[in-house]
C-alpha cells in the first residue's frame, strides 16, 4: 500500500481563495515542461479518490466549510500540502474581513510551499518532500 | 455619431434644475450630480443618446451621512458619471435593471457592500457576502471596522449553503461546483434541466470574496499596488497598470516615455499568456487534451521572457507609481525576440487547427451564441464582446501606455458564438506579439521611472485599462493623505458574467463547459 501511495500520488487541487497565481502554476505542473505524470502524480478530479489534497489560497469564509467537507470526504490515509503564502499563513489578505487565515486554521497541513506564487519547481520539490516523510515513517496521514 | 459634448448638452436640456452640479473629475471626464431620482431618467438619456452606451459601474462612496451612487457610463471613447445620493439610514434608490439589464450585478454588489435597497431589482439576493455573514452589516461603510465583525473560528463543518430543492416538476437541478472538475475557482451555478436542455442558470459568487476594496483603505498607495495585484493572478499587470494610472492622474504626474513602452510591453506579454492559457483550456473542456497541451507548452516561451524581464514568472510587480520597477536589459531584447518569433510561427498552426479541426468546430460554432444587441444589452466586455461584432478595445478608444504610438489591429467577429470568442484571443495573441515587437524595435531611452511622493493631493479619478479579459475600470478617491478613501474595482469578468445566464439557458448541457469556458471567467477578479 505504501509503495503503491508513493509511487502514484494521486492529488486533487481545491482553491479556497486565491488570486490563480498559484492555480496556474499548479496546472503547469501537468504540462509537457514539468509534466508530474511522469511520477505518477495524477491529478483527480474527486476528493474521494485523492490522497493528497493541493490547497492554495487563504481561506474565505464562504470556503470554509466546503474545505473542511473536502477534505472529511478523503479517504485515509490522507496528506494536504499548502501552497503559496496566501494558504501557509493568509499573506497579503491577512486580517481582512472576508479572510479567515492560512489553510491549517481549517485542516491540518503537513507541508508548507512558501512563495507569491511558488516557482513549479518548488511545488514539485514540497510533494517530493512529503513523499520522503512518508517514506521513513514521519507522517503517517491518519487523523 | 453621437459624442460626448452632445450627450452632457442633452442631460442639461432635458433635466434642468434636477442637475444639483456638473464637474470635471480629471480632462475629459465629466461628472454629473442629479437628484436622488433623477438618476434613472439620466441614465436612460445617455443611452438613448448613444446606443451603444453601457453601464461600465456603479460605486458606492461613504460619504458620512449619506451614501453616493455613482454610474458610470461608457460612451463614445469616454466615462460619463452620473451621481446621487441616499440617505444612510434610508438607503434606497429607484433600480435601473428595467432600462439595462446589465446593471443587475452591479446593483447587488452595492446592496451587499453597502446596504443599498435597489427598488424594482429582480432578484435582489445576496451576491458576494458569505450566506453566514451578520445581518445589517455592511463592510464597506466607514463606521464598520474590521476587528468589530464576528470571527468564525471554530465553527466549521456545518454547511449553510443555499438548499436547491426545485419546487417545478420535470426539472431536476445540477449543481456545478463549488469544486469541480470543471472549474479550477470555487464558484457555484445551479442549472434548471429539462432532460438534457438547460432551462435556467443561478449563478452564487462571492466564494473568492476576500474584500479587496476594503483592505486597500487600510494600506498606503504603495502597498496598495501589490494588493490590487493579487486580484488576479493572470492579469496582475492590467490590475496594477490601471491602479498607477488612476493614481498618477490624481497626482498630474506623466510617465517618462520608456516606462510608457515597457509597460506596454509586459501588458502585452500578460494579454499573450492569459489567452493561450484560456486556449488551452477550452481545448481540454472540449475533449481535446492534445490542444491544451500543445498550448501550454508554447506557453512556457512566454513565462520565460516575464521571468527575463521582471524576475517573476506570474506576479510582475514591476509597474510602480509613476514608471515601472526594474529595466529591460539590452542583452535580452534579441533573446526575447528569438521567442516571439518561434510563438510567431506556432501561431499559424494553431490559426490553421482552430478553422480546420472538425472535433472544434462541432464543439464551438453555434455553441453559445451572443448577439450583438445582446452583448449590448447586457453590457459585456472584451473578446465576448468582440466575438459579437461590438467594436471596442479601451488601448484604441482611450490609449495609455504606450498605444497611441504603436500601429495595431483590433479584432472583431460577428457570429457570436463560442468558436468566434476563442478566435478573437487567437488573432489577438498575434497582434500582442507584433505589439512587442514594435515596442521592443522603438523602445525610447531615457529613465524609467520618475520618483513621486506618498502622499497623494485630494481628488478622485477613474482609470481603464483593456485587460486579457475586457474592460478592467478603476475609481479610486483621495483625501490627501498617505491611505486611499476609496478604491473602486469593477472587473472584466464581473460584466461578463451575466452573459453566461443568458447563453447557457437553451442550450444542451454537455455544452455547458464548452460555453462556459469561451468567456474566460476569473472568479478571483469577479469576486475581490
Amino acid at each position: 500500500m505504501k509503495w503503491a501511495r508513493l509511487k502514484s500520488p494521486w492529488v486533487l487541487h481545491f482553491n479556497s481563495g486565491a488570486c490563480n497565481a498559484c492555480d496556474i502554476e499548479v496546472v503547469a505542473l501537468l504540462t509537457p515542461r514539468y509534466d508530474v505524470e511522469r511520477f505518477g502524480i495524477l491529478l483527480e478530479p474527486s476528493p474521494r479518490h485523492a490522497d493528497i489534497l493541493l490547497t492554495t489560497g487563504v481561506v474565505t469564509r464562504q470556503c470554509a466549510d466546503r474545505l473542511k467537507r473536502i477534505y472529511e470526504q478523503m479517504p485515509e490515509p490522507k496528506f494536504v500540502i499548502a501552497i503559496g503564502a496566501c494558504a501557509c499563513s493568509g499573506g497579503v489578505f491577512e486580517g481582512n474581513y472576508n479572510v479567515i487565515g492560512g489553510v491549517d486554521k481549517v485542516i491540518p497541513v503537513d507541508v508548507y510551499i512558501p512563495g507569491c506564487p511558488p516557482k513549479p519547481e518548488a511545488i514539485i520539490d514540497g510533494v517530493v518532500k512529503l513523499l520522503k516523510s512518508i517514506e521513513g515513517g514521519e507522517q503517517s496521514g491518519k487523523r | 455619431m453621437a459624442s460626448a459634448d452632445k450627450i452632457l448638452k442633452a442631460l442639461s436640456d432635458s433635466l434642468g434644475k434636477r442637475i444639483i452640479q456638473t464637474r470635471t473629475l480629471q480632462p475629459g471626464k465629466s461628472y454629473i450630480q442629479v437628484q436622488t431620482g433623477a438618476h434613472k431618467d439620466a441614465v436612460r438619456i445617455v443611452l438613448q443618446e448613444d446606443n451603444e452606451a453601457g453601464v461600465s459601474a456603479i460605486t458606492g462612496v461613504d460619504l458620512g451621512e449619506t451614501i453616493e451612487l455613482m454610474y458610470h457610463i461608457r460612451t463614445c471613447d469616454t466615462i460619463i458619471t452620473i451621481g446621487a445620493e441616499v440617505p444612510k439610514k434610508d438607503a434606497k434608490i429607484e433600480s435601473i435593471t428595467d432600462i439595462f439589464p446589465g446593471a443587475n450585478f452591479h446593483e447587488r454588489e452595492v446592496s451587499d457592500l453597502f446596504g443599498v435597497t435597489f427598488e424594482g431589482h429582480p432578484n435582489p439576493k445576496r451576491l458576494i457576502l458569505p450566506e453566514d455573514w451578520p445581518e445589517n452589516v455592511f463592510p464597506l461603510r466607514k463606521e464598520v471596522s474590521v476587528a468589530n465583525i464576528p470571527s468564525k473560528i471554530g465553527n466549521f463543518g456545518v454547511s449553510k449553503d443555499e438548499k436547491h430543492v426545485s419546487s417545478e416538476e420535470r426539472l431536476v437541478n445540477i449543481v456545478l461546483g463549488p469544486q469541480h472538475p470543471a472549474l479550477i475557482e470555487p464558484e457555484k451555478f445551479s442549472l434548471r434541466v429539462d432532460g438534457e436542455i438547460v432551462r435556467g442558470v443561478e449563478p452564487r459568487i462571492g466564494y473568492v470574496h476576500r474584500g479587496i476594496e476594503k483592505a486597500a483603505e487600510s494600506r498606503t498607495y504603495l502597498q496598495d499596488i501589490y494588493l490590487v495585484e493579487r486580484i488576479c493572478g493572470i492579469c496582475n499587470a492590467c490590475h496594477a497598470a490601471c491602479f498607477c494610472q488612476t493614481v498618477e492622474a490624481i497626482m498630474g504626474v506623466s510617465v517618462p516615455p520608456r516606462a510608457r513602452y515597457l509597460r506596454t510591453i509586459i501588458l502585452e506579454l500578460n494579454r499573450i499568456h492569459s489567452h493561450m492559457l484560456l486556449l488551452g483550456h477550452a481545448g481540454l473542456e472540449i475533449g481535446y487534451e492534445t490542444l491544451f497541451h500543445y498550448m501550454w507548452r508554447d506557453r512556457e516561451l512566454i513565462m520565460d521572457i516575464m521571468e527575463a524581464l521582471t524576475g517573476n514568472r506570474v506576479i510582475a510587480s514591476f509597474i510602480t507609481i509613476g514608471g515601472v520597477r526594474r529595466d529591460l536589459k539590452e542583452e535580452d531584447v534579441p533573446k526575447i525576440k528569438a521567442e516571439l518569433t518561434k510563438l510567431k510561427e506556432r501561431l499559424s498552426f494553431y490559426k490553421n487547427l482552430f478553422e480546420s479541426d472538425s472535433t472544434l468546430k462541432m464543439r464551438t460554432r453555434n455553441v453559445g451564441v451572443l448577439s450583438k444587441q445582446d452583448a449590448l444589452k447586457l453590457g459585456v466586455v472584451g473578446p465576448v464582446a468582440r466575438g459579437s461584432g461590438v467594436n471596442m478595445d479601451v488601448r484604441r478608444d482611450e490609449p495609455y501606455a504606450a498605444y497611441n504610438e504603436i500601429p495595431f489591429n483590433v479584432i472583431t467577429y460577428d457570429e457570436g458564438d463560442s468558436w468566434a470568442r476563442l478566435m478573437v484571443r487567437l488573432d489577438e495573441v498575434g497582434e500582442s506579439v507584433n505589439i512587442i515587437q514594435y515596442a521592443l524595435d522603438h523602445l525610447p531611452t531615457g529613465p524609467y521611472r520618475v520618483r513621486v511622493p506618498r502622499t497623494v493631493p485630494t481628488g478622485e479619478a477613474i482609470g481603464r485599462v483593456e485587460a486579457p479579459r475586457g474592460e478592467l475600470f478603476y475609481y479610486v478617491k483621495s483625501n490627501g493623505t498617505a491611505y486611499p478613501e476609496r478604491v473602486k474595482v469593477r472587473t472584466p469578468t464581473f460584466a461578463n458574467i451575466l452573459s453566461f445566464v443568458h447563453i447557457a439557458e437553451g442550450g444542451n448541457v454537455a455544452d455547458v463547459p464548452a460555453s462556459f469556458v469561451s468567456l474566460d471567467p476569473c472568479f478571483s477578479c469577479t469576486d475581490r
